[in-house]
Formats: structure tokens, sequence, C-alpha cells
């Protein structure tokens, strides 16, 4: 992630010139490399609109059902429990009551479908953490060291890659035994980790190749300080995307796995779950279907934007070509 | 290059071993497992033959080996369910289902994904290159299932185009009833193909040969068939093999939906039934099926870019 030497001549002059509205005496502005992906990254109109409606999701999510109880400061915006039955009440189409309508046990969607989206996302972010920080760890030893220990290390990778996607996580839920949050986690982590590692691995092998590093070990650094203050720190923008790349494919990982039966037990919901229920009344009520599907869709279509709009912002060499 | 094939197939086989043994090593961990020495009240005798009877009394290696020699002679041992079935006559009779959905999905990614690529990228920022990757993205962002559904309702149901009763049985029969099916799981591979021919010929493009075959005055038409499209083909044939576990995973949600009898529906419900030969002999199969394809996408590469044949695999 080096700073394109072009681009780096090109911008000082305009940021070096202090704002019109800074008084003498104000430190200059420098110019680094975070802020200038952060521009780029703004003047990309897609993925900034990618980044808004990601984070509407988000904080309907969160703040819809209530994320944080806290009594007395904070309960919910919207104060109805996500899994209380009404039978009074069920299919009652979209009121200002129920904006999504209730299900067939009276259920409110609108507190429900955000419930799911708080097991979804939840899970996506924490499978991706996990992803990422397996994939740095084992990419990262294998680039580093190399030889005999690196092909060793990326033989039992392609072996990995043998096992088909779903058919693992399934194995790994048995083996596992029981299904909740932290084992729906656990068992798409291991079916879905070597990606992550061999990027970081790539990665580590290019920038080990660099002059930088070269000099920090000609001045006599030890092999974990150039691990983690050149190699580590450079691999970042690629960890960034590949975070927004890792978790739809997670998300929809899980979606998969609650449609067929084997996913967060009942009665708590997961968008997947959620779209499983609905498939059976889809005559009567589409609405059911649609709305969890595409809030998949979306968060799945924003994370890939945001994703492109990330790489070209870190990596500007990319969009040249 | 006989070099190289042999060298790659020489690395295929420790990988399907290790593959086999994570497996097997996966398996003897589920709890409940009969494979494990249980409680129930069985007279010592009959424990002592079932135990010889499944080789639960040898040596975890030798049982090991002898579940891999199973698999070369393709004996996956008896279902813990159904008590007349192997496992070998599951997977025959359901494989073949499967693998014709898989198949006809993959022929109309190839179809209409490859195509619609190639006009997006002779045409990038057209109303054509629009409309097809937004296309792409919506086939990309949908999760099968909701496609399936939505196919269901509006071509088998409302328009009685497209019946989904049932499965043509035989792997060569196909009817009006395969079309939906395919096609849901077809999808996603379609609009990875098209993102993908469209960002590696905008990519050929700008490489120098195809400039010197401008300058030299050859027809666009001739450029683009020789020299662009065929060099934009090497990533998707490496992108076959992942794309096909792709499609292995999205037969399990499609075969749930249009009730095809074919292997993944099984592999669910003997995940729910516990029929655990069953589980790891599909596991093994289809781990097979990816690896092999791995192995023929890297002879092919090899046969399309000379330069790969020299590097060590």
């Amino acid at each position: 992630m080096a700073v394109n030497p072009r681009q780096a001549t090109t911008l000082q002059p305009q940021t070096a010139a202090p704002p019109l509205a800074e008084t003498a005496g104000a430190p200059i502005r420098q110019s680094s490399l975070w802020r200038d992906a952060y521009r780029r990254y703004l003047r990309n109109k897609g993925a900034v609109a990618s980044a808004v409606v990601f984070l509407i999701i988000v904080l309907y999510c969160l703040f819809i059902p209530g994320f944080w109880f806290i009594p007395g400061i904070w309960t919910t915006l919207f104060d109805i429990d996500p899994n209380q039955v009404n039978f009074a009440e069920a299919r009652l189409p979209p009121s200002f009551e129920h904006p999504f309508g209730t299900d067939q046990f009276g259920r409110d969607l609108f507190t429900r479908v955000a419930k799911g989206g708080q097991v979804s996302i939840g899970i996506g972010f924490a499978a991706t953490i996990a992803i990422l920080l397996i994939g740095v760890t084992y990419g990262s030893i294998s680039g580093f060291v190399g030889g005999t220990l690196d092909n060793a290390m990326m033989r039992f990778l392609d072996a990995l890659y043998g096992l088909p996607y779903l058919p693992f996580a399934i194995l790994a839920l048995a083996i596992i035994g029981t299904v909740n949050f932290w084992t729906m986690v656990l068992a798409l982590t291991i079916a879905s980790w070597f990606t992550a590692a061999r990027i970081v691995r790539g990665q580590v092998i290019s920038l080990k190749e660099n002059d930088y590093v070269r000099a920090a070990h000609a001045v006599g650094a030890r092999w974990h300080r150039v691990l983690t203050r050149h190699l580590l720190p450079n691999t970042l923008g690629v960890l960034i995307i590949a975070t927004f790349l890792e978790l739809p494919a997670v998300v929809l990982g899980e979606a998969f796995l609650s449609f067929i039966g084997l996913g967060i037990n009942p009665p708590d919901p997961s968008w997947g779950s959620l779209a499983s229920e609905a498939r059976q009344g889809y005559r009567t009520h589409p609405l059911d279907l649609w709305i969890p599907c595409l809030f998949i869709a979306a968060l799945v279509l924003c994370a890939n934007f945001i994703a492109d709009g990330l790489r070209d912002a870190l990596d500007p060499r990319t969009r040249e070509t | 290059m006989a070099a190289f094939i042999i060298r790659r197939i020489f690395w295929t086989i420790p990988v399907i071993l290790l593959v086999i043994f994570m497996i097997f090593m996966m398996m003897r961990q589920i709890e409940g497992n009969p494979f494990r020495r249980t409680e129930r009240a069985v007279p010592p005798q009959v424990q002592a033959n079932l135990e010889r009877k499944f080789n639960l009394d040898k040596p975890v290696y030798m049982q090991y080996l002898l579940y891999v020699k199973g698999v070369f002679t393709l004996d996956l041992g008896p279902s813990l369910i159904l008590r007349d079935r192997t496992v070998t006559d599951i997977v025959k009779e359901h494989f073949p289902r499967s693998l014709k959905l898989g198949l006809l999905a993959f022929i109309w990614a190839v179809l209409f994904g490859i195509p619609a690529g190639v006009i997006a990228a002779l045409r990038p920022n057209s109303i054509y290159d629009y409309m097809l990757m937004f296309f792409s993205s919506i086939g990309f962002a949908l999760p099968s299932f909701f496609i399936a559904t939505l196919f269901i309702y509006y071509f088998a149901l409302k328009v009685n185009a497209f019946p989904t009763n049932g499965w043509p049985l035989g792997f060569w029969d196909v009817d009006s009833r395969v079309v939906l099916p395919s096609l849901a799981l077809g999808l996603f591979p379609m609009a990875y193909f098209a993102r993908l021919v469209r960002g590696t010929m905008l990519e050929t493009m700008q490489q120098d040969y195809v400039r010197t075959a401008r300058a030299k005055g050859l027809r666009w038409r001739s450029i683009v068939t020789r020299h662009v499209f065929r060099n934009s083909l090497i990533p998707v044939v490496t992108a076959t093999a992942p794309l096909f576990g792709l499609i292995i995973t999205g037969t399990f949600v499609i075969e749930v939906i249009f009730s095809i009898p074919g292997i993944g529906r099984y592999f669910v419900s003997s995940v729910s039934n516990r029929d655990y030969s069953v589980v790891m002999g599909i596991t093994v199969l289809t781990s097979l099926i990816v690896i092999i394809l791995n192995l023929f996408v890297d002879i092919a590469y090899g046969f399309l870019d000379p330069r790969t044949r020299t590097s060590r695999t």
C-alpha cells in the first residue's frame, strides 16, 4: 500500500496550501495516505450512497428492537418484543403500528426483521473478524517464514479448498452439537477462513521484497518488529477491503443454513429463517418474504460497492488500469 | 507439458488423503455418533460383533486406511438408518439427479453469462453495459432461495409455463420441468461470469499486443475474437472450479425448495437423521469432485497459459 509517487507529487500543492478560512499560524494540514483515501472514497458517489444505506440498515437493526437495555436511560425506540406471540393480531397488513405487518403468530415483523438483522449482521461481522484474525496469523506466518513451512501450510490450505463451503459448515455445526449465535460464527469461520489466509500470505510475500523491509533488516530490526511494524500495517488496506468482501459471503451462508433449517433455533429470527418461514405463505403474504430477502440483497450489494470504493480509494494503482 | 501434468496429478494424491483424513477425524468427533462405544444395554457379544462389522475393533489408523480403501473401491459402507442400503447405492441413485441440475445451471451460466459480459465490455458505459451489469448485480445479491420461490410462484403457479411437479429422473431426460430449478441455480454463476468476462476483457483491451494488432490494421472483429476474447477466457476457466463448489452448495437449497430427490436434499435430511456414514460419504464425494475439478482446471490452465507450466504448482 505504498503511496504512488505520481499521486503524491500531484497532491502536495493542493494540500500544502492552507485553506482560506484558516488564520495565519495555524498548522499546515498534511496529507496522509488515509486522508487521501478518504477524499478519494468521497468522490465515488455509488460507494458513498452504499455506505449510507449500509449504515442505515445497521442502525435500524441495532435501535429498533433495542440492542442496549439500559432501564431509564435507553430501552428501545419501538417498544415491542420481537418474540411476543399474539394470535389476536395474526397476519395483519402493514400499518402505522406494525410497519411490516405481523406473521402468522401475530409477532411484529418490523422488530423481528430488525432482530433478525442483528443476528445476521452480527454473525457476519463476528465471523468476518474471526476469519481475518485466523487469516492474518496463518497467512503472515506462512508468507513471512517461507520455504518448506510455507509450502506445507499452503498444501494444507489446498486440501481445505477441496471441502465445499456449505457441507463443511454443516459438518462443523454437527460436530459442535448445539446451534446458537457463537457456534454459527464458529462453523462459518471454520468453513471459510482460507481465502483470507491466502490474501494475507500473498500480500506479505510481495511486501517482503520492498526496499524499506530490507532496510529495516539491514539496520538490525528483529523479525517480529519487521512483521508487526512494517508488514502487517501495510496489509491493513487489503484487510479492510477483504472485510467487506467476506461479510456478504458469511451473511448469505448463514441465510442458506437457516433457510434449510440448520441455522439459529426458533423463536429467535435471522433473515434466513424469516425468509424460510415466509416461503410457506408466499401466496397470501408475499411481503413477508420480500422484506428479509431485500434486506439481505441490500446488505450484500452495499458491502460489494463499499469494497469496490475502498479498493479504488486505498490502492489508486488499480484505478488507472 | 507431460511432466507438468504428472507433477500436478502427483500433488493431488496427498491432498485427497488429507481431505479424507480431515473429514474422517471430524466425523469421529460428533456427539451421539454410533461409531463411539455407547452405553445402551447391548450384550457384549453383539457389541463385539457390531464393532467387528464396522471395523471399530481396529485401531484408528487402520479404520482410516480401510475407509480410504473403501473410497477408492467405491465402497462407502452401510447406511446407519436404512439397513438394507449402502451409501454407494444411495449416491448412485441420487447423485446423477443433482449432477444434471448442476450441469444445466452451468450451461445457463455459460450460454448467457459470457455473451452478456462480452457485450458489456465491447460497449462500456453504454445503456447495454449498465443494464447488463444491473441485472448481474441483482443475480449476485439476491439469495437463490428468494429467486426460486418467486420463480415457482410466478412461472409455475400464476402462469403455468414451467411445471415444477416432479423431476425427470433419468440423467438424459430433460423437459420443461428442469427449467426453473436450473435457472434459479444458474443465476449466480451467470452474474459471476458476466462480471468476470467484462472485467478481464476491458483489461485485455488495454494490453500492448491489442494496440499492436490495431496498429497493423487488423479488423476490430478479428482482434476481439482472436486476441481479446480468447485471452479473457483464461480467468473464466480458472473460476470454473470454485464456481462448481458454489453450485454444489446451491443445489442443497434448490433441491429442498423444488423437492428434487437429489444428493443435496438427501444430505440435509441425513444430517437431521444422524445418518453419519451417509453424511461422511457425501462430503467425501463432493470434496473429491472439487479437488478433481481443480486438477482439470490447473491442467487446462497449463495448456492455455504456457508460463504456468514451468513454475512449480
